[in-house]
């Protein structure tokens, strides 16, 4: 399988280390000259960004997560001015606060470039016809792969929102050979394939890259076996930046990660210590290029552990597996992260007043995977009619579900059989 | 090929480079930019072994300069073309490139010192046609090829310029960077100084932007030279671009 970039894929230990530190010190610099939060926070830790000198002095620099995103909404954690920013992305946050990131000019080249180093290791060429097929919260990420499959000159069927019928309809019709989705979107396209009779052979498809969720491993074998495809995992982050952070090769013995953009960390999720080399923890990531949101330490939230030794590809990426259950509280629909936080507060905003008693979950379907949100109906929900109280529900649902970019479904119960918020 | 990490120089009590690190790898063009007081002299002088109080490490050839000699530092294949050029303008320009290979006719290379002088005459033909003439009485760009051609009369690896174009008319600043990108091709590597960053930029394969004694911003010199940022602090004074295309 070629490789896209095999000056920086394969570019020796010794001096990624060198390229490594160089962009870690100018990334600190920029930040803290530049973006007042950071410049705070080093301050509080007394120590001046010139101070790290190596990895280890990495480890002082306090962390950055979600929360702090929503609490610097809209640009307070922008490095460049406006101005230089060419592309401001939404994404839902834990709050009732998008998350905003920016991208300069060169940051957009990065991610074109980061897509299509990740597309080519997973075969993709310039006579594929690529097919993206992600649910509106990870709308992002589907300009980012546009962009990226376009960089690499395949023909792009970008993001539009069809029903999934009118998507299997465009995968044949049009041959589609690559397909970008979710996991639990392609397990859903698959039962929908079967359910009209369609055999796997009529669509052209060969190349699967599932992004969003770490996929379970039965998963992979079972939508290879079915779809008579080959499989290939992508790692992202969907509040920032976006897609292609770490992939597989043709080894597909763990995800590569684009080391000269991004250093990565693994942490125990509790203390924040770094872990033994090869054992699990929380995935953190910096940015080293990043020019208009840089993110310093930044707490994906994903459980992930170092493989060791070389790869026969040839590149000299690091890898890491990628572990499905998450280290917070997240919950992944369709490659949708959803804070549990978040869910509340809008049903706060809904509803007038905080639920007492609530209950969510993630449910699977066959056709289609959807957040489950039982609510107490008490005083503020319950009305005598039942026309009215069916409208107040589905006015929750639905605004929850514009929200949220993923199904929401509202029910109701009248004595508690769940715990208490 | 040049490996520096952490490094931070004193003039006495005062810091004027605060941990640096930086690269440049076998064959590549490098250039240095930020505006006057960031350190990029410093940094130079640093590395050819003109300043010795200093922390961090600085590798050549994977060998440690710390503590070396400036004409150990030359005889390893390291070559300052400094600022201002500094010939010795009552000498004749042949004189002038003669002492550049000092290091060598003391270990009596004299054969391949005389090759050289050749293939530098060889380079820059007007050096040839004022050979006996004084160093000090050629033109800006002349005088500017001279130090680059006494420079190469060491024979380095790795050349290092300190504001080559400072002074010059632009068409003689283009000349300057093309017989960069020449001796780039013929295999010297260059860490190129420079206060003119677009025309640095323009030849060079990546670029780090200094600020304050620190790098702010570093990557492909395509990038850097269409960065905001650096335009902004860098490339402002030239005015030519708002009016390119509006004639």
């Amino acid at each position: 399988m070629p490789i896209w970039n095999t000056g920086e894929e394969c570019l020796d230990r010794e001096a990624r280390a060198q390229q490594q530190i160089e962009r870690l010190q100018s990334t600190l610099n920029r930040a803290s000259k530049n973006v007042p939060f950071y410049r705070n926070r080093f301050g509080l830790q007394g120590m001046d960004s010139l101070e790290v000198e190596n990895l280890s002095d990495l480890r002082r620099v306090p962390f950055t997560e979600r929360q702090h995103m929503s609490d610097n909404y809209p640009y307070g954690l922008f490095a460049v001015p406006l101005r230089d920013v060419v592309r401001i992305h939404t994404a839902p946050g834990m709050t009732l606060k998008p998350t905003v990131s920016g991208y300069t000019k060169s940051d957009l080249l990065v991610w074109r470039e980061l897509v299509g180093r990740a597309l080519t290791a997973a075969g993709v060429t310039s006579s594929d016809i690529l097919q993206i097929v992600l649910y509106p919260g990870l709308a992002n990420w589907g300009r980012d792969y546009k962009d990226g499959a376009e960089a690499i000159e395949a023909s792009v069927i970008p993001l539009t929102v069809l029903t999934p019928e009118k998507q299997l309809m465009i995968m044949r019709d049009y041959r589609t050979s690559v397909l970008i989705t979710s996991p639990s979107a392609a397990t859903q396209l698959m039962n929908l394939l079967f359910r009209a009779n369609l055999n796997p052979n009529t669509l052209a498809l060969k190349t699967l890259i599932l992004v969003g969720q770490a996929p379970a491993a039965s998963i992979h074998s079972q939508l290879e076996e079915r779809l008579h495809v080959k499989t290939w995992v992508h790692y992202g982050l969907s509040e920032v930046p976006g897609p292609g952070v770490a992939f597989e090769c043709e080894e597909r013995q763990g995800l590569h990660v684009s080391e000269d953009h991004f250093l990565p960390e693994i942490v125990d999720p509790k203390t924040g210590e770094p872990v033994p080399e090869g054992e699990e923890g929380e995935l953190v990531l910096t940015t080293l290029t990043t020019r208009a949101f840089p993110l310093i330490r930044f707490r994906t939230g994903d459980r992930v552990r170092f493989l060791g030794g070389a790869c026969p590809c040839g590149r000299t990426l690091r890898r890491i597996a990628w572990l499905p259950d998450r280290t917070d509280e997240t919950m992944v629909i369709r490659g949708v992260k959803v804070h549990h936080r978040q869910i509340l507060l809008l049903l706060e905003r809904a509803i007038g007043v905080m639920p007492k008693m609530y209950r969510i979950s993630v449910k699977h379907e066959e056709l289609r995977d959807y957040l489950e949100v039982w609510l107490l109906a008490d005083e503020s929900i319950f009305s005598d009619e039942i026309k009215e109280m069916e409208k107040v529900v589905q006015g929750i649902g639905s605004e929850l579900t514009q929200e949220l970019g993923v199904p929401v479904t509202i029910r109701l119960r009248e004595k508690p059989s769940f715990h208490e918020n | 090929m040049l490996r520096i990490r952490n490094l931070k120089c004193y003039y006495g009590r005062i810091r004027a480079i605060s941990g640096v690190s930086l690269s440049v790898r076998s064959g590549e063009l490098i250039a240095l930019i930020g505006a006057n007081g960031a350190g990029k002299t410093t940094l130079l002088h640093t590395v050819c072994g003109l300043l010795s109080q200093w922390e961090g490490e600085i590798n050549f050839d994977k060998k440690s300069l710390s503590g070396r000699k400036p004409q150990e530092i030359v005889r390893r294949g390291i070559s300052l073309v400094p600022e201002g050029r500094l010939l010795f303008p009552p000498m004749s320009v042949l004189d002038n490139l003669k002492l550049g290979a000092y290091v060598r006719y003391r270990q009596r290379q004299h054969q391949d010192a005389a090759e050289d002088l050749e293939t530098v005459l060889n380079l820059f033909p007007v050096l040839r046609e004022r050979s006996k003439q004084a160093a000090g009485t050629l033109s800006g760009g002349e005088q500017q090829m001279l130090a680059i051609g006494r420079a190469l009369m060491a024979r380095p690896r790795l050349l290092l310029l300190d504001e080559p174009s400072m002074g010059l008319a632009p068409f003689l600043v283009r000349l300057i960077m093309d017989i960069l990108v020449q001796l780039k091709g013929e295999g010297i590597t260059i860490l190129l100084v420079e206060q003119n960053a677009r025309a640095a930029l323009q030849v060079a394969d990546r670029g780090y932007v200094l600020e304050n004694g620190r790098v702010v911003l570093d990557g492909p010199a395509g990038d850097l030279l269409a960065d905001q940022d650096v335009k902004r602090a860098y490339l402002g004074k030239d005015y030519r671009e708002f009016y390119d295309g509006r004639d």
